[in-house]
């Protein structure tokens, strides 16, 4: 619960607000894994729009592999977790924004990313997949030419689409509204990684299957955990504890429980 | 990480893409918010209590709740019960009723401020009541109320920001595409501001010339 | 419409709703902060204050206050300000809603000092003296009711909030769609709370104008 200490704590940040234009540089920190020992909390991020991987339940809780991936490595390091949901294209710029200190948030592992941020992992394997409607009247690549294509902003999905030719790429903000959208038949075609739907798929919660892609390569993906660059000391702390859980079988009893079976 | 705003002249067209399509959806929204708030404002204190009723709940169904709660409404919801709503179109409804609520309870007051006397010497002259509200009354009244209306279309304007959560690629959600791929929030949120601050100049000039103008017909 | 699901989350969209109203309060009070010392500014006799006044009403009012959100949650930290989504919330919307105060203020203060503080000086009191005891007065009632206009506003606006992460209302009803894919039933759940407090917070604002208006 906020309380009146944070209305000071905001009276405050909204001085400094007011002399940050004068120009105030970032000190130079020494390794954040300190910080975060010394807080006791690492505060982790994802899109909680995710299932299994990363979704709110009943009692409104962040749960899912990621926040229990996430949980596991804090307890290793002997830190309690925070759990902190964001939209997916706003993510990595909180990271760099210091508004949390890891991504666990089923993160694929691109050159791209690594330009900007560093990956702990990889903690598990994914692929692209396409789906259609059920019934639908799609049956290949080559029959998405000119169709609506729905894909989550910021996604290396999305990218890819872009450059398909032909393609009414449509973006959206997560899994959940392009489920919905495909259902509603706005879009023709998702573009996504192929676990969360397969077990979509497989607890019927939407009558859709998946277009054989096998024609396409280089469309395996690994997921990562991002950190801020400049880290060695929490990046080996944290690939330690990762590499810890995988040998002791937490990693599997995890995955188990979220996602049905071994997903390295 | 600094400020660099050299990142920002590589996606200077999409701005400027999204910068149209914010106009674009702004007039179209203003204009419906304009007609829709004339016939709410007609409706509110002329109809019968059977149409009345049910519009005043609507009406405050609409002031009570957020715009962007009505858009996700509008979007996501509606379809569920099968009405299907393509995203711009759904951003345009939204924003237009949204403020079309609003404009009708000016116009109402401005038409309060009329009716005595005008209505009754219209109907006088053997107009039927319908002619006498149509062409005595709304006009009058919708000339008295130019100025607050004009300010809720300035409203109108920054409000139309939050179409890009319903995914329309105006120029909020085009300078999230472009920090999507160069991380840099800070200099494109700026932009976009810069872009959003120059449109809403254009307008509030747009408007003062409309009023002007109205001032010196009457 | 599955009521089911709305009993079963009722609870947690009312410890939302606690949010909302958290956000509203503070950023109201953070507003009015914001909306005194830029009328200040734009009323005195300074130039430079009244140019930091209007540039500041004109740029905030000139800008969506989403904009202006995304600048300071996720530009800030490129500067050097470092805010929790909560703050930079309470912040943002203050200052937001503190430019259309400022307005809402300032034509209270014109709309009574024509005359009455030529005559307040006349009888011998100093300019703030004037101002203090004679125009701020009859200011503050004219000001109710405009000021409750902003702070309805106010308590909608705090919906932004869930694009900088703030487990509000409708953060909450975005949640639970990612997990539920009832949008239409978490909305309404939503959309109703808000109504709720708006209708609470309208009834305090007619209690308090009736109040002044009497004296």
């Amino acid at each position: 619960m906020k309380t009146i200490t944070n209305l000071l704590k905001s009276a405050l940040a909204a001085g400094v607000m007011a002399v940050a234009t004068l120009g105030v540089s970032n000190p130079v920190q020494a390794d954040e894994l300190d910080a975060i020992k010394e807080s006791g909390v690492m505060r982790i991020a994802m899109s909680g729009a995710y299932p299994p991987f990363s979704f709110v339940n009943e009692q409104n809780e962040v749960v899912g592999f990621d926040p229990a991936i996430g949980a596991e490595i804090s307890k290793r390091l002997g830190v309690e977790v925070e759990i902190v949901t964001t939209a997916w294209d706003g993510i990595i710029g909180g990271l760099l924004a210091n508004k949390y200190d890891a991504i666990v948030g089923s993160m694929s592992i691109t050159d791209e990313r690594k330009k900007v941020v560093d990956f702990v992992g990889p903690y598990y394997r994914m692929s692209r997949g396409i789906f259609v409607k059920q019934g639908s009247d799609v049956a290949d690549l080559a029959g998405l030419k000119g169709r609506k294509i729905g894909v989550t902003l910021g996604e290396t999905h999305e990218q890819w689409a872009q450059e398909q030719e032909g393609w009414d790429v449509r973006t959206y903000k997560g899994l959940p509204e392009l489920l919905l959208e495909l259902d509603n038949g706005r879009i023709d075609a998702i573009v996504t990684d192929d676990i969360p739907v397969l077990l979509a798929i497989r607890e019927n919660v939407n009558a859709i299957t998946q277009l054989d892609t096998s024609g396409l390569a280089g469309i395996a993906d690994q997921a990562g955990i991002a950190i801020r660059k400049g880290n060695p000391e929490l990046h080996k702390a944290m690939q330690a504890a990762l590499d810890a859980m995988q040998e002791d079988g937490t990693y599997l009893t995890i995955a188990e429980e979220w996602v049905g079976g071994d997903i390295r | 990480m600094g400020l660099d705003f050299a990142v920002v002249p590589e996606y200077l067209d999409r701005l400027l893409l999204g910068s149209a399509w914010t106009i674009g959806i702004t007039l179209a929204a203003a204009a419906l918010s304009f007609f829709g708030g004339i016939l709410f404002a007609v409706i509110a204190l002329y109809a019968p209590a059977v149409i009345r009723w049910p519009f005043k709940t609507f009406a405050w169904l609409f002031m009570g709740t957020p715009l962007l709660l009505q858009l996700f409404l509008i979007y996501f919801g509606l379809i569920q019960i099968g009405i299907d709503l393509p995203a711009v179109v759904a951003g345009i409804i939204g924003l237009g009723l949204h403020f079309a609520v609003y404009n009708s309870d000016i116009i109402q007051a401005g038409i309060r401020a009329v009716d005595k006397g005008q209505y009754e010497a219209g109907r006088t002259l053997g107009l039927s009541q319908a002619q006498t509200i149509r062409k005595i009354i709304v006009p009058q009244a919708v000339r008295a109320v130019v100025p607050p209306i004009g300010n809720n279309m300035i409203a109108l304007l920054k409000d139309s920001a939050l179409v890009s959560v319903i995914g329309v690629t105006e120029l909020t959600l085009s300078s999230q595409l472009a920090i999507s791929k160069t991380f840099r929030p800070f200099e494109f949120y700026l932009a976009a501001a810069a872009c959003y601050y120059v449109i809403n100049l254009a307008l509030e000039a747009g408007l003062h010339r409309i009023e002007r103008r109205i001032q010196v017909a009457r | 419409m599955d009521f089911d699901l709305i009993l079963r989350v009722f609870p947690y969209f009312l410890q939302a709703a606690v949010v909302t109203i958290e956000l509203s309060v503070y950023s109201t009070a953070f507003g009015l902060i914001c909306g005194a010392l830029g009328t200040y500014a734009r009323l005195s006799r300074h130039k430079l204050l009244r140019a930091v006044g209007t540039a500041y009403v004109s740029v905030i009012r000139g800008t969506p206050a989403l904009i202006q959100l995304f600048i300071l949650y996720f530009g800030g930290p490129q500067i050097g300000i470092q805010l929790d989504a909560f703050e930079a919330g309470v912040i943002g919307l203050g200052v937001n809603i503190g430019a259309y105060m400022t307005e809402t203020m300032r034509g209270a203060i014109v709309a009574v000092d024509k005359g009455q503080t030529e005559a307040a000086r006349t009888l011998g009191l100093s300019r703030s003296q004037a101002m203090r005891k004679v125009v701020l007065p009859q200011a503050a009632r004219l000001m109710i009711r405009p000021l409750g206009v902003n702070i309805n506003a106010q308590i909608k606006g705090t919906a932004l909030v869930a694009a900088i992460s703030v487990v509000e209302l409708t953060y909450t009803a975005q949640r639970y769609i990612g997990s539920t894919y009832k949008p239409f039933e978490m909305f309404l759940l939503a959309g109703a709370l808000y109504m709720v407090i708006i209708y609470v917070v309208g009834l305090g604002i007619t209690f308090l104008d009736g109040k002044v208006a009497l004296r």
